[in-house]
């Protein structure tokens, strides 16, 4: 019966010190980790909107597209799509959204930038945890995603489904589900009237435009970029 | 003199992939290339040198009865604080890492060595064997990803060496699953026959 409960006793303060030890490295990194990954993404758009305006500094507008959800989230976001604007001129010249795929051991995240007519400028993945040396390479430049660039939505397809974007050898359910998310995120905007030609104006930014003098881009863009993601739901 | 011996002992007679077969699960999935041969290696090394040092420690004041799930708390704790240091001060290493380090926790060259060595052999012979043993996985890693990115897709720490014609068509199946096991297979019966030569030892 001692025996028991000294083996009880020490399987417990084993337990015990190490739960310790997590919690007060977890309550230590987790805001210091949430801010990486802040940060990470933040970088990831400015690159991808640089293929809309290639030297202009841009600011990011958050807005709302009913209808379009995280498919693979736990709880239910609409999709936040980010205006791109060159400050101070209020005309949106395009969007950034991220494009959920279920591949083949992951959900791959692909942050998009399309411009003002629905065409694809640039892309980047934004998160994946494929087959190495097999599906992971999606994230290497000249692979897929490159291939991407310049297309409208109804141009998203595969060569094996019938369009004209050569899948990576031997990953076609990667290939398969970045482009078919990416389709599926751009149709969603054209549904909701995104690409009528020329951006709307957003008139909240108008006012402030008016009203204020500039804010520092950087500012503005970690302001209204950063605000959504916070409140909960990526981007 | 023994101190050495404990060193070399990971490299060769008891290389946890050729002779122990131990830990072939992370081995298999990762050895795709190179470069996370060499990340898999040196992450599952460190784990390795730490927690040989702290079975070691605690070797006399841990029960017989209860070692085992003390020592996979204690790997478990280990690993996942070297996940969250790492992704909060060095986000660029832990991105190159990232998927190997929960890899780790159940790799069982760790609990091997554990259970095999640390838990009955002094805290510096334990770390000695823990890094005898992480260069000895970390080289037979290092092997079989060398053979699988070649044939597999022409390079070699991404460097392009059989050209561009072999890149386009490669040998898929040496990346893809089937083509470790078949390649590991021919390792090992190369170790072997070299273990048999050797002294006839088995």
């Amino acid at each position: 019966m001692a025996e028991m409960l000294k083996l009880g006793l020490v399987l417990m303060v084993v337990s015990l010190v190490a739960a310790v030890a997590l919690g007060l490295v977890n309550r230590q990194t987790a805001p210091v980790i949430a801010v990486q990954q802040e940060m990470a993404k933040q970088a990831a758009m400015t690159v991808v909107a640089a293929n809309l305006s290639p030297g202009d500094s841009l600011a990011f507008d958050s807005i709302e597209v009913e209808g379009l959800e995280n498919p693979y989230a736990s709880v239910n976001s609409s999709l936040r799509v980010v205006r791109v604007t060159v400050p101070p001129d209020p005309q949106g010249i395009g969007y950034l959204f991220i494009a959920y795929g279920k591949g083949y051991s992951s959900t791959i995240q692909t942050m998009v930038a399309v411009d003002a007519a629905g065409v694809v400028a640039g892309t980047t993945i934004l998160f994946q945890s494929e087959t190495p040396g097999l599906g992971a390479n999606v994230t290497e430049p000249g692979k897929l995603i490159d291939r991407l660039n310049g297309i409208t939505a109804s141009e998203a397809v595969l060569t094996k489904d019938g369009g004209d974007i050569d899948a990576m050898t031997g990953c076609t359910i990667t290939s398969r589900a970045v482009v078919n998310s990416v389709r599926a995120g751009m149709d969603a905007m054209d549904q909701a009237g995104l690409f009528s030609g020329a951006a709307p104006v957003d008139a909240a930014h108008e006012e402030a435009a008016a009203e204020a003098p500039p804010v520092p881009e950087r500012e503005m863009a970690a302001d209204s970029a950063l605000e959504p993601a916070r409140e909960g739901g990526p981007l | 003199m023994s101190l050495m011996k404990d060193f070399t002992n990971g490299l060769f007679n008891e290389n946890p992939i050729f002779r122990l077969t131990l830990g072939t699960c992370p081995f298999l999935a990762v050895t795709t290339s190179v470069e996370n041969a060499i990340g898999m290696g040196a992450a599952a090394m460190f784990v390795l040198v730490c927690s040989n040092f702290l079975v070691s420690l605690l070797r006399n004041l841990i029960p017989s009865e209860v070692r085992i799930p003390c020592y996979i708390v204690i790997i478990a704790a280990f690993v996942t604080l070297v996940d969250m240091v790492m992704a909060a001060y060095t986000p660029d290493l832990h991105k190159a890492l990232g998927i190997f380090i929960p890899l780790i926790v159940v790799n069982c060259i760790i609990l091997g060595r554990a259970e095999g060595f640390a838990n009955r052999n002094p805290v510096l012979n334990s770390v000695i064997d823990g890094i005898g043993m992480g260069i000895g996985f970390t080289l037979a890693m290092l092997l079989l990803a060398t053979f699988r990115e070649i044939l597999g897709n022409g390079t070699w720490l991404n460097i392009n060496i059989l050209g561009d014609a072999y890149t386009n068509q490669p040998l898929l199946i040496a990346i893809l699953a089937p083509g470790a096991f078949i390649l590991l297979g021919f390792i090992l019966g190369v170790f072997n026959i070299m273990g048999n030569r050797k002294g006839g030892r088995r």
